[in-house]
């Protein structure tokens, strides 16, 4: 299967990784290309937790649309807490300022007891809708994103993928 | 080269073995190969995964919000450089697989296959004449258990093509090759009696004297 690779001469070489990396990049740009687009810099997560049951279970895929800035109470938006990497899916349900004033949200979770209040940072109390908010939820895909979950939970699993993908790529020339 | 086994079922294969071979085989009678088509295919290629890689670094570095601009720009660069790559695959590449110059005249071989097709279509063009499409069917050149053999690949492109032909006389069929090559323009200028000149090179002298070449 490799001696095939060695036949080849070093410029067809270069073209077979060229189109491995095509495959790599395009996937990126996409990505990229989507966030630009929704202007947030994550407009597609999944939903890691059960705390918005009935409405989004664990493995649904959200999609994210960040442009709207003036959010209104009963909206979903997707938030990193500040300092932390976690981003969570919940509910608005107050909002203080908006229009000239910047605006700031307190959210919680359908299927919690209690408001966010305890999960913001030490000392955060509200969420700054320019700052802290990666999007408001405009649709979504129930269970496909549990592929990411699993990815996560199982860090090798995206190596295997990934040198699986390469092979097939490089050594496949239709 | 009748080493490497392939699936004699996968015509990307078949297409692919004999593309390397056509290759090898007129590199290998001394055709000088021009790679500028693939060059710049590759440099199109290329300058977009470095755009690609240059945007992951800088949102990797600097995060989401220092980098929206550029990432942006980045975009369309990209999407506009792989339109200009896929762009080059369909219209000026269109399935060359060698261009090269031997002796001062320039060659350049397409290759295409059609689905459920076992066959090899070749387009020649040489500087001198139209392109021609030559086929043979892949069967000519490969076992049935999918072994490439070299020789009727390349008796069937030298009695097929004039300039490899030239340059190949061992595997020139000279009958098949006086049927199938068109007339060469490079014949002597025969003056006719009544003073005009017959350049047609379809007399019995020019190619008496080409038969005469071939044996000495």
């Amino acid at each position: 299967m490799f001696s095939a690779l060695g036949n080849l001469q070093p410029r067809q070489l270069a073209a077979q990784i060229l189109n491995f990396a095509l495959v790599l990049s395009t996937a990126f740009m996409l990505w990229k290309g989507l966030s630009v687009f929704t202007n947030s810099s994550s407009p597609i997560v999944v939903v890691l937790s059960g705390s918005m049951e009935p409405a989004f279970q664990r493995g649904d895929l959200l999609f994210l649309w960040n442009r709207g800035q003036e959010t209104q109470v009963g909206e979903i938006v997707v938030y990193n807490v500040r300092g932390k990497d976690i981003p969570i899916v919940h509910r608005v349900i107050r909002r203080f300022g908006g229009g000239s004033a910047p605006l700031q949200l307190l959210t919680k979770g359908d299927n919690n007891a209690a408001d966010d209040t305890e999960l913001y940072a030490r000392g955060q109390s509200y969420l700054d809708r320019s700052k802290d908010v990666i999007g408001s939820v405009v649709g979504y895909v129930p269970f496909v994103g549990y592929v990411t979950i699993l990815l996560s939970e199982y860090p090798w699993l995206k190596t295997a993928m990934l040198g699986f993908m390469a092979l097939t790529v490089v050594l496949q020339r239709e | 080269m009748a080493d490497t086994k392939i699936s004699p079922h996968s015509l990307a294969e078949l297409k692919n073995t004999t593309d390397d071979a056509l290759g090898n085989y007129l590199r290998g009678l001394k055709f000088e190969q021009d790679n500028t088509k693939l060059d710049v295919r590759l440099a199109i290629g290329y300058a977009s995964v470095i755009i690609a890689a240059a945007t992951f670094a800088a949102d990797y570095k600097l995060g989401w919000e220092a980098t929206k601009t550029w990432t942006a720009v980045a975009v369309v660069a990209y999407a506009l450089l792989n339109g200009a790559f896929t762009y080059w695959m369909w219209a000026v590449e269109k399935g060359c697989v060698f261009a090269g110059v031997r002796e001062g005249k320039k060659i350049s071989v397409a290759s295409k296959t059609k689905k459920h097709d076992p066959t090899y279509y070749l387009t020649i063009s040489s500087a001198n004449s139209e392109s021609r499409q030559i086929t043979a069917p892949f069967t000519t050149w490969f076992t049935a258990d999918g072994y490439f053999v070299a020789k009727p690949f390349q008796q069937w492109l030298a009695s097929s093509v004039e300039a490899i032909g030239n340059a190949d006389s061992k595997n020139a069929l000279r009958d098949q090759r006086d049927e199938i090559a068109s007339p060469s323009p490079e014949v002597e200028l025969t003056p006719q009696g009544n003073g005009t000149v017959d350049a047609s090179g379809t007399d019995g002298k020019s190619k008496g004297s080409k038969r005469s070449k071939r044996k000495g």
